[in-house]
């Protein structure tokens, strides 16, 4: 069989051993790829070689400019970097970028799936001077409330948080800025659970979904938030506060000579959106998106939309006791401090 | 134990498609959850607003994630999603130009499912996505848009037709087509009128009345688009209703499968989906077919239309048209004027220049002119363009191709319009039927026999012919007049006649009455309405029962079945006045069977014998013995067919010049499959077998057995002992008779 035997000959090459012979060098295989090559010169396209360091305030827009990377580390890495950045320069000089541009890039790590990542940025938020968050707290708030009312709870945790920290830091901006009462109070309603009669009572079973969270008591929390809140929107004015303001404006008037009274009035507003409530290039807003600039407007909506709902609440978390009813016992002072003051003077 | 690696989403539990399988299986407990969502929703949506060209990073969800999850689930919670495809089309409607591609898609394939939820109506949805479909630059949301908008149109009109919608839609598209005339944007009125009038979704007037505007607007592109239409828009149809009855389901093949191959759901899926198809399809067979009338039948107005059309993009100096443009233009043009006999008298004029056989095809030119004249034209408005094409195409000099189209041109406008051409041109062009050129030969000959039909008195006496020489002679055959018309017929008519005659005769003889009982025409009579009663019964066998109603019914109805209360009725008053119409009719055969048409009215079972007979007559026509009543081809015609350049060119091909060698091996090559590799019949056979995936035989399988296997029995089969081979030889000779081992007695 000529074909067969051919065949056989040509099967056995295939399995052929190299020789390997003293003195030489030793064969190459089949599938050697030759990977040398010649070259008058290597170039590196991208290097930074800088004779100098760069200067903080380089690395400080790097890292900025890194919170948006991939890898989670690397992002809490650099919110590290810029906490402490700014935590640790000289007593009253300014940031190292102001915070409209750092705002920005920190809005989205509210909702970010890292934990170690929202407590790094919770950090570094509290680091920043009050007095320059007050004009973004309305870009803050639409993020803080996707978070208050994210699926994962140790987001909406989180938010919580933010938003604590936010009514401290600027607790009249947070509630009269465009949809800051109604809406945020919805969402409170909403991670509570307490939107309607039969979702508030305790022994509803509440098919809850997604996991607890791993930070526990998140009900405490948020009931603390919601003392904030309230007392910072529809709590009694603080006699101090008025008198501070009092005392401010005579002061101001003070400032003029005599014949001039109340000047300041008529002086460029000090804040930096004066005519914001007028919604001069926004799109028209509904009722819930709406600015509640004044207490009295703010008792008023209360009253109407979410007492009975929130006093219904508080009276079933009560009832539940713990830990969740001295919580619910803030609250309640806060609300009937807000009841007892009306609508207002 | 390995850590198993999690997705960013299940870390956060942030599940949405979780919670919608959930909230989908009891929508009241997890209302809390789904209120969360919302609220979500809102805010994100707010995020966004603020700058919805820039694609916010948000984290783990997105709003695109939460706005799949709410449509999906929006159904079991009207009361929260109210605002929602409110919002949703703002959104849409707003940034379609900046938003970013994915979010765009899903916006849009969102209001289609909550359109499908009903949560919104139709008219609504068509109103976002169509103004959109025609401003946004995006080719691939365009196509999404058009997709979506024409499967929107066809589920509302799957069961019945909703008019209300088809109305507003076809009011949107009417406008967008003549509020901006010189815009392009009509296309899209075009594109989605064309494609629903190709599906029988829209057959009324107004579908048609869109595309005339878009033909008589300003932009060459909605121009062609309206004419192409009207050219080609029913035969569209056609074809695609051909299609859809083509694709048989073979059910027994199915069922056949299904016993044999492994049973899996999804197959039993298909054979059921085939059954089902099929039981469709026979139910539809049952409906009386939709008449559906042409495009060009529907318009409103014909006249009006081809005149503007002729002085718009044809006489209009301005025009921007080029010419196969025109050319089109042109066709539709002339087709009107030849459906609908319209009278444009500068159109003929305008023929005149481009009558050259220099021009750029010209034979479309000469189709068209053919086409526009109808025997309503004046004669001597034909009479020069005749003159010209024969002047200009028909010489001894010109080619064979030129004479020959020039030839077919004028025996087309001919046999449209008789009069056209003078005595002595046509006994001219009758002298080319001795051209060496078959192709210019046979142009004659068509010229010549048409005339032999319709004119033989124009032809000398020796082109005549027999039967018209004969039937001149008799003084039967007169030259039509212009503007003469024929009574009008049913096609066949004298066919049926003749098949009831017979048929009484039939029974005459049956009857034992002499078959040709003409002599005795009082019998005859009588005989006669025996003959039509029993002939009745006949039918009634068929159709149903006869029933006397009253007596002073005048007709005398045969019915069917299918019409409930078949009635016939045979006054005795009456038998006298029809006895008299009958000798009337036996006296004038010629217009015997017209009787049967004013006198009866024609039942469908007398229908369906004419079409039948028709159907008879016609594979008559065309056996080879009947070669000299093969009917002309001017006259199968359908007035509603255009006539091509093709047919003017005719049998150009004929009088060409020698193919060269390069030529006829190409011609020879083409009708041939590709021979690239020469295989023997067999192999060839057993490719296509295995490419249909068919099974070998058994004995292919025994041919191709591995030799080795082979060789044990081959061994054991020369050690038999004589009783071994014995009873495996009866073993043999009984499965034969069984038929095989497994037998096949009990299939």
């Amino acid at each position: 069989m000529g074909s067969s035997s051919k065949r056989k000959k040509d099967k056995q090459k295939d399995f052929q051993k190299p020789k390997l012979r003293v003195g030489k060098t030793k064969a190459k295989p089949d599938n050697y790829t030759d990977t040398s090559f010649k070259s008058k010169s290597i170039v590196l396209t991208q290097q930074s070689l800088h004779l100098s360091a760069p200067t903080s305030n380089a690395t400080f827009t790097h890292n900025l400019s890194l919170l948006s990377a991939k890898s989670d580390s690397q992002r809490r890495d650099s919110l590290a970097y810029l906490t402490t950045t700014i935590s640790s320069r000289p007593v009253n000089s300014p940031l190292p970028q102001p915070v409209s541009v750092i705002l920005p890039s920190l809005l989205p790590l509210i909702l970010d799936g890292t934990t170690s990542v929202r407590t790094q940025l919770l950090k570094l938020l509290r680091t920043l001077p009050a007095g320059d968050v007050e004009d973004h707290v309305a870009q803050l708030l639409p993020y803080v409330r996707a978070g208050m009312t994210h699926l994962a709870a140790d987001i909406r945790s989180s938010a919580v948080e933010i938003l604590s920290w936010m009514v401290d830091a600027a607790g009249e901006s947070t509630v009269s800025c465009a949809g800051g009462w109604i809406k945020t109070l919805n969402c409170f309603l909403s991670v509570l659970g307490w939107h309607t009669e039969e979702s508030s009572q305790w022994s509803s079973s509440r098919a809850s979904f997604g996991k607890s969270g791993s930070q526990g008591k998140p009900m405490v929390k948020t009931l603390g938030a919601l003392a904030m809140f309230l007392d910072a929107g529809i709590g009694k004015p603080s006699i101090g506060g008025v008198d501070s303001e009092m005392s401010g404006d005579e002061d101001e008037s003070a400032d003029w000579p005599f014949p001039l009274c109340q000047t300041a009035q008529h002086m460029i507003s000090d804040s930096s959106t004066p005519f914001a409530y007028l919604n001069l290039f926004g799109k028209p807003r509904d009722e819930e998106g709406e600015m509640y600039e004044t207490r009295e407007d703010r008792y008023r909506v209360f009253s109407t939309r979410f007492q009975p709902a929130i006093e219904r609440g508080i009276k079933s978390a009560r009832e539940e006791g713990g830990e969740l009813g001295r919580a619910s016992s803030g609250v309640s002072k806060v609300l009937k401090e807000a009841i007892a003051y009306g609508p207002g003077p | 134990m390995v850590k198993r690696k999690l997705g960013a989403l299940e870390k956060v539990e942030a599940d949405l498609p979780n919670l919608q399988h959930k909230i989908r299986r009891d929508p009241k407990s997890y209302i809390e959850d789904f209120r969360a969502q919302h609220y979500q929703y809102e805010s994100h949506r707010e995020i966004f607003m603020a700058a919805p060209s820039s694609a916010t990073d948000t984290g783990v969800i997105s709003l695109r994630d939460l706005i799949d999850f709410i449509s999906h689930v929006a159904d079991c919670y009207p009361g929260i999603c109210k605002d929602f495809p409110q919002q949703l089309i703002d959104m849409l409607m707003q940034h379609h130009l900046v938003l970013e591609t994915e979010l765009r898609e899903k916006l849009v394939g969102s209001l289609v499912l909550l359109k499908k939820k009903e949560l919104m109506d139709s008219a609504t949805l068509l109103h976002t996505l169509f103004p959109i479909l025609i401003s946004t630059p995006s080719k691939t949301l365009r196509a999404l848009l058009f997709q979506k908008i024409l499967s929107e149109l066809r589920t509302a009109n799957s069961k019945t037709t909703n008019h209300k919608l088809n109305r507003t839609m076809q009011t949107v598209l009417f406008n967008l087509v003549t509020s901006d005339r010189t815009s392009a944007k009509g296309l899209w009125a075009i594109k989605i009128t064309r494609e629903l009038w190709k599906r029988q979704i829209w057959t009324e007037a107004k579908a048609v009345e869109i595309m005339k505007e878009a033909a008589l607007s300003q932009n060459e592109k909605v121009i062609i688009g309206g004419v192409r239409f009207f050219l080609g828009g029913d035969k569209e149809r056609e074809e695609l209703e051909d299609e859809d009855s083509d694709e048989e389901v073979n059910v027994g093949q199915v069922k056949h499968q299904l016993t044999i191959n492994k049973k899996t759901r999804k197959k039993a899926r298909v054979a059921e989906k085939a059954i089902k198809a099929v039981r469709n399809k026979e139910r539809k067979k049952g409906n009386p077919a939709p008449l559906n009338f042409s495009a060009l039948h529907l318009l409103h107005d014909p006249q009006g239309f081809a005149d503007n059309m002729f002085f718009k993009h044809l006489q209009n100096g301005k025009s921007k048209l080029n010419l196969e443009q025109k050319l089109q233009v042109l066709q539709l043009v002339s087709r009107l004027v030849g459906l609908h006999k319209l009278h444009i008298m500068p159109l003929y004029s305008y023929f005149q220049k481009f009558l050259t056989p220099r021009q750029p095809s010209v034979t479309s030119f000469l189709a068209s002119l053919a086409q526009a004249s109808h025997d309503l034209v004046p004669p001597d408005v034909l009479e020069p363009l005749v003159q010209k094409i024969a002047n200009e195409f028909v010489s001894e000099a010109s080619a064979g191709e030129v004479a020959t189209a020039g030839l077919n041109a004028i025996r087309e406008i001919c046999a449209r319009q008789p009069l056209a051409i003078e005595e002595t041109l046509l006994q001219d062009l009758v002298m080319y039927k001795k051209s060496k050129d078959k192709g210019v030969m046979m142009a004659s000959k068509g010229l010549l026999s048409l005339y032999r039909d319709v004119g033989a008195q124009m032809l000398k006496k020796r082109d005549r012919g027999k039967e018209a020489a004969m039937s001149l002679r008799a003084g039967d055959r007169q030259e039509r007049r212009y503007g003469e018309q024929a009574a009008g017929e049913i096609e066949g008519l004298e066919l049926l006649a003749k098949w009831k005659d017979e048929e009484r005769r039939k029974k005459n003889i049956e009857n034992g009455l002499p078959s040709d009982a003409e002599d005795n025409e009082e019998e005859n009579d009588e005989a006669d309405w025996a003959a039509w009663n029993v002939e009745d019964d006949e039918d009634s066998d068929i159709d149903g029962e006869w029933i006397n109603v009253e007596e002073d019914v005048e007709i005398e109805l045969s019915d069917s079945e299918d019409e409930g209360k078949p009635a016939s009725k045979k006054a005795k008053q009456e038998e006298e006045a029809k006895k008299d119409t009958e000798k009337q009719a036996e006296a004038d055969k010629a217009i015997d069977f017209m009787k049967l048409a004013t006198t009866r009215i024609l039942t469908p079972a007398d229908l369906a014998k004419l079409t039948e007979l028709r159907a008879q007559a016609a594979a008559e026509a065309t056996l080879p013995g009947n070669k000299g009543r093969v009917a002309a081809p001017w006259t199968s015609r359908h007035t509603d067919d255009p006539l091509t350049a093709g047919e003017i060119e005719g049998l150009a091909a004929l009088s060409a010049a020698k193919a060269t060698r390069e030529e006829r091996i190409a011609h020879a090559k083409e009708g041939k499959t590709d021979r690239s590799e020469h295989m023997s019949k067999e192999a060839r056979r057993k490719e296509r077998k295995e490419e249909q995936g068919k099974s070998t035989t058994n004995k292919e399988k025994a041919r191709k057995k591995n030799f080795l296997m082979t060789l044990g029995k081959a061994r054991s089969k020369n050690k038999r002992s004589l009783v071994e081979t014995r009873a495996v030889l009866r073993a043999h000779v009984d499965r034969g008779k069984r038929g095989g081992r497994r037998g096949n007695v009990g299939q």
